[in-house]
């Protein structure tokens, strides 16, 4: 059966060829990267490079690549670039280009030509079943590079002629948007440049099986780029943007304090933003302290009323259910509850809740409680998983030894599958201290809180039913989030200090940091533990 | 656990701390169940027997441990099961008024007056929930589906140890910051530049939703390839396949499942968004005409009109409001169960093989 | 640090065992593998070979040939490297991203390791059973023509019958001469459509070196091909490997050293610390050893 065959398991490339694709694709990275930039303006499109301006030059570059990639292709055609192509580029290939080419003929005959709805129809079919052809048809080496080759080149064309540029505006029919040069030109070469360096990358690796998996795994790669560095952004812009705020007239100066009639020098740390009210007679740095004691009061709230019972049902569902069909329900409620949209949770605070805890007043134990609830599904699954990750010998191991099952549980299974219940706990929390919708019915007493709730001096005590009231708990207030939320939405704050916007990014850069401390921390243990086990 | 159930069947004889137990039990449950339905009519003494149960538990804890744990364990699953069916409960009986009121024309009244001076019709804000989740969905599917798959096969190692945690401290930003940098900066570009008859609309909410319901996504999506066993992928390499094939012909169909209860959990954040696009919608109720005018006046989702007028609405205003949240409750609570069969069906197939 | 120590003792006491130092005993082993000759092409020629796992060296030093169209049996305790070696053969460590070789593998003369290699070429040539069968989630039809499918040989895709060249005759005749080959035509033929999972143990591995011979390689590796399976699925599986050997070169790892003695041509013994330790004509290796640690481990005296 095994025919003599003698395929080369290193395949030479030319290194023309290779150097070729090469260039094509980092031309293109370049073009990708800067477009970006161009989109979110930080360069602007008539910024002068080399002589040109930078749309220009985009559109000339978008050039090159157009004319480099369908030269690969008959390159390839002729055996001047190695390649093993297969019979064609596939139909998806064929489905994308066609659309592709749907939108090119549809759009260029409706703005540019002026086509009636009939029109543009007609040229936009077309347009599109020949690119759908044009790529199906050929031979792999054609099919990949033609089509892609003649759109970019058609890009490059419009963006360096200049009919598409910074000054560019098109109000389509039937929305209500004006889609400006400054957006289209980036938007027209990212999208250009992606399927110019999916073609050559493709031409690189000799099309066929490879050339489509690197295609693919390029694409694949620079998206992800793309979405994780809009991400980063938007992290790094609260955190520039917040500091700013938070460091508003802070300062660290020496102070002192006095101890059993002893001065003692201190390290006094004055950081206003965080340290003073929202609104007050005598502040003229306006704080969110109130906020950040209420998101502290209310997260403790909730896990005190959360964690034990999230814990006590996880164990109770690994350890003592012994009905398939229990558990099972206990998991699709538990599921349910997980998913349960916020503001949901905020109703039924706001129904359930104030009529029978504070007498329809809004109040920080109504928060507590509904944050709980948010809190309950998440301590229950996660406890659920790390305790059924305790491995069986451990309860074999101690059942073996005569040890009842309460005795197990309390001294081997709960230690072992602390890490992850405390990892789990830690990341629940991280995203409830962020939540606003839950509360928005049942906590926030005034936009701009005057005032810190003062939990641990309220409590009163007597020998009539409720037995111990607090004050404190009984009413509302304000919390990182609502106070963003607040601020956001009143379209002021108090004070000359700060204006609404620039309160809002100290917010957001305060909230931030909270939430992401707690991720961080839970994730880091949840890695930490992992790592250990391995090590194991 | 089978090996304990024998054991427990060895060790539980009849022994006569059980009838103490029992006994203190009995009274604590008791105590609680009248806490309960006291605390339910509102009554002020509720407190009273809460004490006598935490007394009885107290005094359980102490003399018999084990059983004590074992029913307040049981106590603790049965609340939280409660906790949806309370829920559910409340907040369909506040909407009761508002679909009595309005029958029907509460879903699908389409012409004026849609909202106010006597009726309420949720349909505007059901096309705006099904717009911007399409919307969000439209970026946020393929984009996580993509980045599962470069996280858990393509990324070297080193830079999915840094990128995969990262993902996940992305997805607990809280949804009012993403609000607030939506509100001031793409609402202000769309506005000022692009000229979009109002600040905020459809696109730039399922904009900002999609962001957000990407590292979740990712990361779900993310946790379904990766069950798919090592041995399926080398058999597939090994008669000589390249990755992208594998992933193509073996590990997507084989994790197809997982990834689509991912996308589905997605669908269900992005519809129950209520923050970020609450800051960001222009909250007037309509819809857009042509429908696909994404950039249109008019805007307002389940959730946000929620949040907006929750605070100061009463009688069938208030009602309308429950039902809007009845809706969108059981829409997500049907897309939670439908992601979880399809989940364990994945199980199912893998679980045939090792 | 640790680590580190405890090799160095694991060295030591092999030492005293051998009664020779580490470099002595490579040169023993050079002049060992060295003396076998054999009549048949070489198709493989491994020359010292390293492969290590992170700080971890699970073979050292190992060079052999492996003669074309005949069976080669590796044996050798658990956790020698035999498995390591066979993944060396058809590249597969790639995928074990702390796992670093070093030396010199070729297939017909040309290296395997070399910048530039085409894996999907060379796992083309070079193909692989693995020790617990492991077929696709797909339909028994679909297992078998997947390979071809996949490198453009076989197409009966919608595109492929647009385009007139869809060939579905070809692969009706590949997909039943995979499994003669494989000697299970006669208990699938009938279910070429069905979920190739609802096989038994034994036939899913037979239909994995069917979905192996599809795509008509030069050499067959198998890690343990029949540790997972019954007395009566090994024999079936032990006949078609010999049989294979008239078209095929098959490299087989194996726990058992009579299954060795039955279908090999030849033998390497592996032992632990990832050396081998003596490779020659399998009736050699099992009646005259030339080491005595080899005579050890075959008698059962240590493993
Ligand atoms: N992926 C891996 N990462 C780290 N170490 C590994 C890995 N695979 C194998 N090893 C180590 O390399 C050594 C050789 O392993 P290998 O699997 O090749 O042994 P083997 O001879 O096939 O054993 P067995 O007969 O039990 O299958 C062992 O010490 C093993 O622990
Ligand atoms: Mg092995």
């Amino acid at each position: 059966m095994s025919t003599e065959r003698q395929t080369q398991l290193v395949s030479t490339q030319s290194s023309i060829g290779s150097r070729a694709t090469v260039a094509i694709i980092g031309l293109g990275l370049v073009v990708f990267a800067v477009s970006w930039l161009a989109l979110f303006q930080w360069i602007g499109g008539e910024t002068d490079v080399l002589g040109v301006g930078l749309f220009r030059l985009l559109g000339v570059c978008l050039l090159f690549i157009g004319v480099g990639t369908g030269a690969c292709g008959f390159a390839a055609r002729s055996g001047r670039i190695a390649a093993t192509p297969r019979r064609s580029a596939g139909l998806l290939t064929g489905v994308l280009f066609g659309l592709l080419g749907f939108l090119v003929g549809g759009l260029s005959g409706a703005q540019t030509f002026g086509l009636g709805t009939a029109g543009w129809l007609v040229s936009a079919a077309g347009i599109g079943t020949a690119a759908a052809t044009a790529a199906v048809f050929p031979r792999e080496e054609l099919g990949s590079t033609i089509p892609p080759s003649v759109f970019v080149t058609f890009v490059g064309a419009v963006i360096t002629a200049g009919i598409i540029d910074a000054g560019w505006t098109w109000t389509p029919v039937d929305l209500s948007v004006t889609l400006i040069g400054p957006v289209v030109v980036p938007l027209l070469t990212i999208v250009a440049s992606l399927i110019g360096v999916w073609s050559a990358a493709k031409a690189h690796s000799g099309f066929g099986a490879r050339g489509r998996q690197s295609g693919a795994f390029l694409l694949i790669s620079l998206s992800i780029l793309g979405m994780l560095s809009v991400l980063v952004l938007l992290v790094g812009f609260i955190v520039v943007r917040g500091l700013d705020t938070v460091l508003t007239d802070a300062g660290v100066g020496i102070g002192s304090i006095t101890v059993l009639n002893i001065q003692i020098p201190w390290v006094d740390v004055q950081i206003p933003f965080l340290m003073n009210v929202t609104q007050g007679l005598f502040v003229d740095v306006n704080g969110i302290l109130p906020a950040i004691v209420g998101t502290l009061w209310l997260v403790i709230g909730a896990v005190v009323f959360a964690v034990p019972l999230g814990i006590g049902a996880a164990i109770f569902l690994t350890e003592y259910s012994e009905s398939e069909r229990f558990t099972q329900l206990v998991e699709i409620a538990t599921n349910g509850l997980w998913s349960t949209p916020s503001i949901v949770f905020g109703l039924f605070g706001l129904t359930f809740l104030l009529p029978r805890i504070s007498n329809n007043h809004r109040s920080l134990l109504g928060g507590q409680l509904v944050l709980g609830f948010m809190l309950l599904p998440l301590v229950v699954i996660t406890s659920y998983e790390a305790i059924k990750a305790v491995p069986d010998e451990f309860r074999d191991a101690s059942a073996a030894l005569g040890v009842t099952r309460w005795q197990t549980i309390r001294s081997v299974v709960l230690p072992a599958a602390m890490p992850g219940i405390i990892t789990g706990i830690i990341l629940g929390v991280g995203r409830i201290a962020g939540e606003t919708a839950p509360l928005l019915f049942v906590f926030p007493r005034s936009t701009f809180p005057s005032s810190v709730p003062n939990v641990l001096g309220s409590f009163e005590f007597s020998l009539a039913p409720p037995f111990v009231t607090n004050e404190a708990l009984l009413s509302g207030g304000s919390a990182l989030p609502y106070q963003l939320y607040a601020s956001i939405t009143s379209g002021h704050v108090p004070g000359q200090t700060f204006t609404v916007e620039q309160f809002g990014w100290g917010t957001a850069f305060v909230l931030l940091i909270v939430v992401l401390a707690l991720y961080g921390i839970g994730i880091t243990t949840r890695l930490y533990f992992q790592r250990k086990l391995q090590h194991e | 656990m089978s090996k304990f159930d024998t054991l427990s069947t060895r060790v539980h004889r009849h022994r006569p701390e059980d009838d103490g137990a029992l006994a203190v039990l009995g009274v604590g449950f008791s105590c609680l169940l009248i806490a309960f339905v006291l605390f339910l009519t509102g009554s002020g003494l509720t407190a009273v027997p809460f004490l006598g149960f935490l007394v009885a538990a107290g005094v359980g804890w102490i003399a018999y441990q084990p059983t004590t744990a074992k029913w307040l364990m049981f106590l603790a699953t049965v609340v939280t099961v409660m906790t949806l069916g309370l829920i559910v409960a409340f907040i369909v009986r506040e909407a009761i008024p508002a679909i009595r009121m309005m029958g029907v024309d509460l879903l699908i009244r389409t012409n004026e007056p849609l909202w106010g001076s006597g009726t309420f019709s949720l349909a505007p804000m059901i096309v705006g929930t099904a717009t911007t989740t399409v919307i969000a969905m439209t970026i946020a599917a393929p984009l996580g589906i993509a980045g599962a798959l470069f996280l858990s096969e393509i990324a070297p190692s080193t830079v999915r140890e840094i990128v995969k945690p990262g993902i996940e401290l992305l997805a607990g930003i809280p949804s009012i910051t993403y609000g607030f940098i939506g509100f001031v900066i793409i609402n202000g570009f769309f506005d000022s530049q692009l000229q979009t008859p109002t600040i905020g609309n459809y696109f730039t909410v399922g904009l900002v939703i999609g962001i957000m319901a990407l590292p979740t996504i990712v990361t779900v999506a993310e946790d379904a390839i990766s069950t798919v066993p090592e041995s399926m992928k080398s058999g597939s390499l090994a008669v000589g396949t390249t990755d992208w094939q594998t992933m193509k012909s073996v590990t997507i169909p084989a994790a197809f499942s997982g990834i689509s209860a991912a996308v589905l959990l997605g669908v269900g954040r992005a519809m129950g968004e209520t923050m970020a696009a609450t800051v960001m919608i222009p909250h007037t109720k309509g819809f857009p005409s042509p429908l696909f005018d994404v950039f249109g006046g008019t805007g307002e989702t389940l959730t946000t009109v929620i949040a907006f007028e929750g605070g100061n609405a009463s009688g069938t205003h208030m009602s309308a409001l429950f039902a809007a949240g009845v809706i969108l409750f059981l829409t997500v609570l049907t897309l939670s169960v439908a992601s979880q069969i399809i989940e364990s069906r994945m199980q199912r197939k893998l679980g045939g093989k090792q | 640090m640790s680590d580190i120590d405890m090799k160095q003792t694991r060295a030591e006491s092999n030492e005293q065992r051998t009664t020779t130092t580490v470099g002595e005993t490579e040169e023993e082993l050079q002049s060992e593998w060295s003396a076998y000759e054999f009549d048949g092409q070489t198709k493989i020629s491994v020359s010292d070979l390293d492969v290590y796992y992170g700080s971890d060296q699970a073979l050292r030093g190992v060079s052999m040939d492996i003669p074309e169209k005949s069976v080669t049996a590796l044996i050798g305790p658990s956790g020698c490297g035999k498995s390591t070696f066979l993944r060396c053969l058809n590249r597969m460590n790639d995928r074990v991203s702390s796992a670093r070789v070093e030396g010199s593998v070729t297939l017909d003369g040309e290296e395997i390791y070399q910048d530039g290699v085409n894996l999907v070429e060379l796992r083309k040539r070079v193909g692989m059973v693995f020790q617990a069968p492991n077929p696709f989630p797909k339909s028994i039809r679909d297992n078998i023509a997947y390979g071809p499918r996949k490198h453009g040989d076989i197409d009966t895709g919608l595109l492929a019958r647009l385009l007139g060249d869809a060939n579905p005759e070809e692969e009706e005749d590949l997909i039943q001469r995979s499994l003669r080959q494989a000697a299970l035509w006669e208990e699938v033929s009938d279910r070429l459509d069905d979920n190739a999972l609802g096989l038994s143990g034994g036939q899913q591995q037979r239909l994995c070196i069917a979905r192996c011979l599809a795509v008509d390689p030069e050499i067959i590796l198998m890690d343990e091909p029949a540790s997972a399976l019954d007395p009566i699925a090994t024999s079936k599986i032990e006949d078609l490997i010999e049989s294979l050997a008239q078209e095929y070169t098959v490299v087989v790892v194996t726990h058992n050293m009579q299954q060795a003695a039955r279908i090999s041509d030849q033998t390497a013994v592996f032992l632990t610390g990832g050396e081998l330790v003596e490779y020659d004509d399998t009736d050699t290796i099992f009646e005259d050893p030339n080491s005595q640690r080899v005579e050890d481990y075959i008698t059962g005296k240590f493993g």
